[in-house]
């Protein structure tokens, strides 16, 4: 239901958009080149705490992030990366200093193995990914535990803190067909929440057996202030688009007959949610009318985000009709 | 002797009305002075009545009114005499009219009152429109003062405030939402309309509830002599107006209509298609009718029904929604003269805005709803004691609902609904003002005005729990607004007036986007939200050169702003969030120059405004507390306007604009998560688009201008943007990653919205005189 509100929130947006396009008939565009090109970089931080079944080992990557200039290549893209940090994570009276890995030191015959393992995209070969991570698996997670974060490179030091809430799972996932006239090709996925009574954040992203790797819908996350302590509750879960590709009212969010489809469902904290509906807010508004959104952080001195997550991923199939 | 001496002391009052002779139309603003001694005149008010109270003795009274015939008229005051007065159109406006011109009563230079312009109607159909669409708040915005919020937008921003300070209202009734196609084109058809007054400054005691400005646009009354029919048939839309007697020169009427269709035409081209059933449009519907009982009782009724209607359907699917908005406004007003010194006008008016959003697919249905309906009750008094005063009171009451975004969503039997519900408020204000001459040389305008607002119940406190009843008050908020304006004559063309006013503000509407929507939402002050104050220092110079030919002002403001609110740059539009529980509060500050000069006679008129100014706001949730200029914030501003009739079958208008850029927040740079771009910004509106300007021309063609045919027809030709200059809109940032050769592009486009538009419309009257 929050999707579909969701769909039907933007696409009232969209049509907003479609409407002034109506009145802008004729708009004409020219380059835009800002006054000043030297902005000062800023450090960025994505950093991942999972627990639960198919949780990834926690991992930081630490950049920095880009000035307004038109393109940058792969030489950019690897002086981006921030070497050499000393990264530890805290949590109960433990801490745990992470290990800096670079994928170009990693075996040929191991990349692909990394690359799944660290829910990466193999497209980025071009690019040299480092990242700090927990590689000898000994960072306890937990359901319920608080994680420090604490990166101190130089002088520069940036601090943040997430927990990894108590997992709330979904059940009776179901195929239906899809709305209007219905497709031979398409489907659309049901599922049930019991949602338990306070505030709870979620998040998903859904991978197929035609494209494996796990991406989030335009809009990831939701709070449950439609659904807060609602049992049982019936929703459709939709297929994520890559950013950038086109949007067709067709297709868009139904899944293909006959694939095998994950769905990675998540459970995060406030201020996790709040990063993320930031985000997808900014991303997915624009044009005329929207104004700018500052993406929300909770790293003290950078960008970007330390996140706990309570994490299932469900394997299903999506059947022929 | 002493029965001359006493003779001299009497004091008759002189008073009637001011008509228009063809039309019976009242006359507003027209001045009544006695020609020996222009000092001892007054103006009539919104409903055409004046009242002058001389010594006994015979005068010559002089009737003035821009675009009429002046008029002298000889009275013998031996007693209270009633007098209506009928004034004749003006076939041009020569530089003399009036023998003894040098005697006429300059009322920019008279009057206490700053920073008001007065326009005509008549005067704005004669500006160059884009697509031919004339429209008042695009007239206006070409004054000093009045920035356009946006290209081609008739939102407007008055001296640094923001679009919800504005006081807009049609026949006394507030105008929630005075845009149609996201603010493109105004709501106001100005076949139906008389008279528009904007005070930007010093707002008088009688008027309060908004920081910026008071746009006071009053209907027509409809011709009480013969019926008149007259429409146009534009490039978008078309009009048609009626008005006629219901009882010859007791009661008339008018009814106008304006509807768009260009969507319309293209409805067979959807037919089958994936969109079919896909419109949009607009229309407008204004209506008043009034009856005149006795010289001493005339009743009012008028309304307007305007609406936006967006369908969107695609078959295939299933899919559909409907967007309709609209605002729909009705006031029943009772003139009542108690005696030639006393007037008193009651009204009581309704109106009511919607914003409606349904949409559905299968058995999924979707709707949102926002509004506001106020019902108000007002009894203001007019008293002319004698030429030195003019005393207005009054008192005005306003019941306010406002319902906030609500979404309600079902799909089979499951319902989901937000829990917010309608806020309710009592507003109430009593005011007193003299408008008053001090000899000679000195005038002033002295006011109180004291308003209260309450919020009641059934509301539950979302500080405390706790729970209120109907009507049981939840929080009271009180203002204490005196308003003053002095004015100096220092010769008879010549004036300095100062003035400061204080006002509060209880509803707000706050806009995310960098233009107002009609999604946006009014909310009241309440126990979160607390009310917006301001106070503004004005003076102004006036002069007047050539025999009132020029007319020329320079005035200068400060305003200081109280509990302005905005939304925090980390803000979401979300459905489930009243966006109330998003605010955040902060302070503001405006100040500026204006330059005025006004060719107000002769066969080439017009006038240029420049105003050179800053706007400026300060919350301690956005960067700090940082004064950073507001989005109202443009630097210089000017306006030419030129009208040209050098021929009776031609009229010929221009209109240039220059501004300095609309400002933004630019993007400082972007960086990567989950491996997609991201953008982050620097300082609020730190960053300008390049500098507006633009030309546009109109030329007027009337085939047969001195027909006494019962049929006329003229045609308008306007071009939009003459020289086709691109104005940036906005800039827009687009982003491309491409992994598999490592390379990200970041790409900012300026994208401008209307070129060169040429449009064209057909005007046609038919008068049955």
């Amino acid at each position: 239901m929050e999707s579909k509100m969701i769909k039907f929130t933007s696409s009232c947006t969209w049509l907003i958009l479609l409407f002034a396009s109506l009145v802008t008939f004729s708009s004409c565009e020219e380059e835009y080149i800002p006054d000043t090109n030297a902005a000062e970089q800023e450090i960025v931080v994505e950093g991942y705490i999972e627990a639960g079944e198919g949780s990834l080992p926690p991992y930081v990557i630490i950049t920095r992030s880009i000035p307004f200039i038109s393109e940058v290549n792969s030489g950019e893209f690897a002086d981006l990366f921030v070497r050499n940090a000393d990264v530890n994570v805290s949590y109960g009276n433990q801490t745990v200093k992470l290990t800096e890995i670079c994928l170009a030191d990693v075996p040929e015959n191991l990349k692909e193995q990394v690359y799944r393992f660290l829910g990466l995209n193999p497209d980025s070969a071009a690019v040299d990914i480092c990242i700090y991570a927990d590689i000898l698996g000994q960072i306890k997670r937990e359901f319920g535990q608080k994680y420090d974060l604490k990166i101190a490179k130089g002088d520069t030091v940036l601090t943040a803190s997430t927990t990894i809430p108590q997992f709330i799972g979904l059940y009776d996932f179901e195929w239906q067909d899809t709305p209007g006239k219905p497709s031979d090709t398409l489907a659309e996925l049901n599922c049930k929440i019991s949602d338990p009574a306070g505030e709870n954040f979620y998040r998903y992203l859904t991978a197929t057996g035609k494209n494996p790797r796990l991406i989030p819908p335009f809009t990831s996350v939701t709070d449950d202030a439609f659904f807060d302590g609602k049992d049982s509750l019936l929703f459709p879960l939709q297929k994520a688009e890559r950013r950038g590709q086109k949007f067709d009212p067709e297709t868009f969010g139904y899944f293909q007959r006959e694939d095998s489809v994950f769905v990675k469902w998540c459970t995060i904290d406030k201020v996790h949610f709040g990063f993320w509906k930031t985000r997808d807010f900014a991303a997915n508004s624009g044009g005329p009318f929207s104004s700018y959104t500052r993406i929300k952080t909770n790293i003290q001195g950078g960008l970007g985000i330390w996140g706990g997550y309570a994490v299932h991923t469900y394997r299903l199939y999506c059947p022929p009709k | 002797m002493v029965s001359q001496a006493i003779m001299a002391q009497t004091k008759h009052t002189l008073s009637g009305y001011v008509r228009d002779k063809a039309s019976g139309e009242t006359l507003i603003g027209a001045n009544v002075f006695n020609v020996s001694n222009p000092g001892q005149g007054t103006t009539t008010n919104t409903y055409g009545f004046y009242s002058l109270t001389l010594d006994a003795g015979i005068y010559n009274i002089g009737v003035s009114y821009l675009g009429f015939e002046n008029q002298i008229i000889e009275v013998n005051l031996e007693n209270n005499l009633s007098k209506n007065i009928e004034m004749s159109e003006g076939v041009i406006m020569e530089e003399v009219v009036i023998s003894a011109e040098k005697e006429e009563r300059r009322k920019n230079v008279e009057g206490t009152q700053m920073g008001t312009v007065e326009l005509p109607v008549e005067n704005i159909k004669k500006l160059p429109a884009i697509f031919g669409e004339v429209d008042i708040l695009k007239a206006i915005q070409l004054l000093p003062g009045v920035l356009s919020s946006g290209e081609g937008n008739a939102g407007f921003y008055v001296r640094g405030g923001g679009p919800d300070q504005n006081l807009v209202l049609l026949d006394e009734a507030v105008v929630y939402n005075s845009g149609h196609m996201l603010g493109f084109f105004s709501v106001f058809n100005a076949d139906a309309l008389k008279n528009t007054t904007l005070i930007k400054g010093g707002m008088p005691a009688n008027f309060g509830g908004r920081l910026s400005s008071v746009l006071d646009i009053q209907m027509k009354e409809g011709n009480d002599k013969n019926y008149m029919v007259e429409g146009g048939i534009g490039v978008i839309s078309s009009r048609l107006t009626v008005q006629g007697p219901v009882v010859k020169n007791k009661s008339s009427f008018i009814i106008s209509g304006r509807r768009t269709y260009i969507l319309d035409l293209i409805q067979p081209a959807l037919k089958g298609g994936n969109f079919e059933g896909t419109n949009y449009y607009f229309y407008d519907l204004n209506t008043k009718w009034n009856y005149t009982f006795s010289d001493k009782n005339r009743l009012y009724f008028s309304g307007y029904f305007g609406n936006d209607v967006l369908k969107f359907r695609q078959p295939n699917r299933d899919f559909k929604f409907d967007l309709p908005y609209g605002n729909k406004t009705g006031t029943l007003r009772w003139n009542h003269l108690f005696h030639e010194r006393m007037f008193m006008n009651v009204s009581l008016i309704y109106n009511d805005y919607k914003f409606q959003f349904s949409g559905g697919q299968d058995d999924f249905v979707f709707k949102l709803f926002s509004g506001v309906r106020d019902w108000n009750f007002k009894i203001d008094f007019e008293n002319y004691p004698n030429t030195n005063h003019t005393i207005k009171y009054g008192v005005n009451y306003i019941y306010h609902k406002l319902t906030p975004n609500t979404a309600s969503a079902t799909t089979g039997d499951t319902q989901f609904n937000t829990t917010f519900l309608p806020k309710y408020a009592n507003e109430a204000a009593v005011y007193i003002l003299d408008d008053m001459k001090l000899g000679q040389k000195w005038a002033l305008n002295t006011g109180l005005r004291i308003s209260a607002f309450q919020q009641v119940g059934p509301y539950t406190s979302k500080l405390d729990g706790k729970e209120f009843g109907d009507f049981e008050p939840v929080k009271t908020y009180t203002g204490f607004e005196p308003r003053f304006s002095i004015n100096y004559k220092a010769t008879n063309d010549f004036s300095i007036k100062s003035g400061v006013a204080w006002t509060n503000q209880y509803l707000h509407l706050v806009s995310n986007s960098s233009s107002t929507l009609p999604a946006d939402v009014w909310v009241p002050s309440t126990e979160i939200v607390k009310p917006q104050t301001g106070v503004q220092y004005a003076l102004g110079f006036f002069k007047n050169f050539s025999n009132d030919t020029y007319e020329t002002s320079i005035e200068v403001y400060y305003k200081d702003l109280k509990n302005q609110i905005d939304y925090a740059d980390d803000y979401v539009n979300d459905i489930n969030q009243e966006v109330e529980d998003a605010f955040v509060f902060g302070k503001g500050r405006a100040y500026g120059a204006e330059f005025f000069l006004k060719k107000a006679k002769g066969k080439f008129n017009g006038w240029i405004g420049y105003t050179l100014s800053r706007s400026e706001r300060s919350f301690d949730k956005i960067e700090g507390g940082r004064w950073y200029p507001a989005v109202y914030d443009r630097l210089h501003d000017l306006s030419v306007v030129v009208n040209y009739k050098p021929f009776k079958k031609w009229d010929f208008g221009a209109v240039f604009i220059y501004g300095s850029g609309k400002l933004f927040t630019p993007v400082r740079g972007f960086f990567f998560v989950e491996q997609n771009i991201n953008l982050f910004y620097g300082p609020r509106n730190s960053s300008r688009l390049d500098a507006y300007h633009r030309l546009d021309l109109s030329a007027t063609y009337t085939p047969r201008p001195d027909s006494k045919r019962k049929y006329q027809g003229s045609w308008t030709f306007s071009v939009y943007n003459t020289y086709n200059r691109k104005n940036p809109f906005f800039v827009n940032f687009d982003t491309n990653t491409d992994f598999q050769t490592g390379t990200t592009t970041i790409e900012g486009t300026k994208i401008t919205i209307f070129p060169l538009i040429p449009s064209i419309t057909y005007n046609f009257k038919w008068n049955q005189k």
